[in-house]
């Protein structure tokens, strides 16, 4: 009776874990199910979509779910399902469950995902991969020629919040939370404090960065928390930051001093999306339209004209660019931050 | 230098009581010969039941008890699988670090579907002590906390005096030393590892609840981040005692706030030295603590009744 019982408690669990891994694959809202979209007729094509964030982090994994899910909608060819919060351990799993569900495009929106996507690409020549922050080099060393990069301008992405962190400083001191250190979130440390120190220099004052703090993950947003008020504490006055969920923590802790304050004292630049009123510190935000890099790649897999390339993204072709701003910022300092945005796009920034 | 301290005291207290929650789980799991591996999930449905009932009811506290009912429910598989089937308990304690993450973001996504916003909620608030908080150093620290902070501490005062001046204290120690011998004295054994496991569960499910209603807003799914695994090390640390766990605690939540301070304080060292600090620190101390068994005698071990 006793091994019976066991048995059937060990199945129930499986069986519940098998549901609920289930759970972690999801079709996206914009499209109906597998089952329903194939009755219809309608998706030909299947994207995959793999995260190590959460796609509710406030952040960067909330920006790229919604400039995927805004390029699938604009496509009826095509369905979407994602799999999010995967530890480093798990992306050669699920991008290999999508290649063996029949998926023709696997989006992965990272540096760190470079390996297991190089490694998922050679075992899987049919299937074709986009890979967000790659490397310019990555496409060329794929053996089936099946990887393209979409690749962000990460020292512009830098510049456009560095600008706004070297007129909003009133400390002189300016900080940088990183997730883990990439090459794309050291390219954008690099811009943000040369930026702010150039602009603070045009404004006629001193800004220095603390350097840069990395919190060894993206989904952690208690060390978000305890990093923001470590920085606060050494004066620190504006925040960016390139660490998905642990941004949402310290931009917690900004909020909590400045309510201690009683005026908003220390600020947030957001990226890659337009996160202005998600909390009460962020000033502006750095926008990344990655949703067009993908519309034409969505179109290439589909027309079979797919190409193992980079595809750079700037603020001259409109894939970066800013969000609203605050209020909290005078005029004066918006006209100039708008003055700096436009040198950056006619290439006259620093130059 | 004062206002450093002050902030690194702050940070490690912080740091410390959702790690406390959990480790004494452990320990009132222990002492009654159950080792329970599945913390970290325990914690992590805690975490997510405590974010999710504050978020539809907008009471913190409604959110706290719902994660110690849940940690119960969920920790009740592990009790009747190693308990009343005699299974083996890390294969069980894992197979809960496996199914209760998954069945929070299961339900999570449930509730909150696939939009991309992020849910924040309101964290409990702090119950301050005119006059007594402005002492420097220590005011901060005692006098203007969170209720679970304190309670926190009134758990730990009361399980010394549970397990060291208690007859049902030193009862339930024997079912973890010696079950036989205990069931021979009339201690009921299989209730007290019920009993155990039902306060382990809950426990556990509080100190994941406090992570997301007294110290983050949102919900992430790595927010327990490994705390159910130093816990277990927190109670080999504190040798089995609720005073040694609060220092253990204690410790390990200033290994992690000094890691954070040192990688800000810009002092040219590369910042992977300092994150190595709170891991060096454990590997150093259970090396030193660690190396006389002081655990309960009958720690994992099936209890069965007409055993000879």
């Amino acid at each position: 009776m006793k091994k019976f019982l066991a048995m059937l408690l060990c199945g129930s669990m499986i069986f519940g874990l098998a549901a609920c891994g289930g759970g972690a694959a999801n079709t996206s809202d914009g499209g109906s199910d597998a089952a329903e979209t194939a009755e219809a007729g309608e998706a030909t094509h299947k994207v995959g979509f793999i995260l190590n964030s959460s796609i509710n982090d406030g952040g960067w994994g909330t920006a790229c779910y919604t400039d995927l899910t805004a390029a699938v909608d604009a496509d009826p060819d095509w369905e979407l399902a994602y799999t999010d919060s995967l530890s480093q351990d798990g992306y050669y799993d699920a991008m290999v469950a999508y290649c063996n569900e029949g998926f023709d495009l696997i989006y992965a929106p990272g540096g760190e995902y470079t390996d297991a996507v190089m490694q998922v690409a050679e075992e899987y020549p049919d299937v074709k991969f986009a890979l967000l922050n790659g490397g310019e080099d990555i496409p060329a060393s794929a053996k089936n020629e099946n990887v393209t990069c979409l690749l962000p301008d990460a020292t512009q992405i830098g510049w456009i919040a560095g600008a706004l962190a070297g007129l909003a400083s009133e400390t002189g001191t300016i900080a940088f939370i990183g997730g883990m250190e990439l090459t794309t979130t050291l390219a954008k440390y690099e811009g943000y404090v040369e930026a702010a120190q150039y602009v603070a220099e045009k404004e006629g004052k001193t800004v220095s960065a603390l350097d840069a703090v990395y919190a060894n993950s993206f989904d952690d947003s208690s060390k978000g928390i305890e990093f923001a008020n470590a920085m606060i504490e050494q004066n620190a006055d504006v925040f960016f930051g390139d660490a998905s969920a642990v941004d949402s923590g310290a931009r917690q802790a900004i909020d909590e001093y400045n309510e201690k304050q009683g005026e908003i004292k220390v600020f947030d630049i957001a990226q890659p999306a337009d996160f202005l009123g998600q909390n009460d510190c962020i000033i502006g935000s750095q926008v990344t339209d990655n949703s067009s890099l993908l519309s034409l790649v969505l179109k290439s897999v589909a027309d079979g004209t797919f190409k193992a390339e980079v595809t750079y993204g700037d603020l001259e072709n409109g894939v970066l660019s800013i969000g609203a701003l605050s209020d909290s910022l005078s005029k004066d300092v918006q006209d100039k931050y708008l003055a700096y945005i436009e040198e950056m796009k006619n290439g006259t920034f620093m130059s | 230098m004062l206002g450093f301290l002050s902030n690194i005291i702050y940070a490690t207290v912080r740091m410390a009581v959702p790690l406390l929650f959990i480790s004494m789980a452990e320990l009132y799991s222990e002492r009654a010969g159950m080792v329970n591996i599945g913390l970290e999930g325990l914690a992590v449905i805690g975490s997510l039941c405590g974010f999710l009932m504050s978020f539809i009811t907008g009471s913190v506290w409604i959110g706290i008890l719902c994660g110690a009912l849940v940690g119960i429910l969920i920790n009740l598989i592990y009790a009747y699988a190693t308990i009343s089937l005699c299974a083996n308990q890390i294969v069980y304690g894992m197979a809960i670090n496996i199914l209760a993450p998954a069945v929070a973001s299961f339900v999570y996504r449930i509730y909150f579907g696939d939009g991309s916003s992020l849910n924040q909620i309101s964290l409990m608030k702090t119950i301050s002590i005119p006059g007594l908080k402005n002492i420097p150093l220590i005011g901060p620290l005692l006098f203007d906390q969170t209720p679970m902070v304190y309670l926190a501490i009134i758990l730990v005062i009361f399980t010394a005096i549970f397990f060291n001046r208690s007859k049902a204290g030193l009862n339930y120690k024997a079912v973890g030393e010696h079950p036989k011998a205990a069931a021979t004295l009339g201690i009921p054994v299989i209730g007290t590892k019920y009993l155990a496991c039902i306060i382990c569960g809950a426990l556990s499910g509080i100190g994941g609840a406090y992570l997301t209603t007294c110290y983050s807003t949102t919900y992430t799914e790595g927010i327990v981040s490994g705390r159910g695994f130093i816990a277990l090390a927190a109670v080999i640390f504190g040798r089995w005692s609720s005073g040694g766990i609060l220092i253990a605690c204690l410790f390990f939540g200033l290994c992690d706030a000094a890691q954070i301070r040192l990688q800000v304080s810009s002092l040219s060292i590369p910042y992977q030295f300092f994150q190595m600090i709170p891991y060096l620190a454990t590997i150093i101390v259970l090396a030193l603590v660690g190396s006389k068994q002081a655990g309960p005698k009958a720690n994992g071990n099936p209890y069965r009744k007409e055993e000879r």
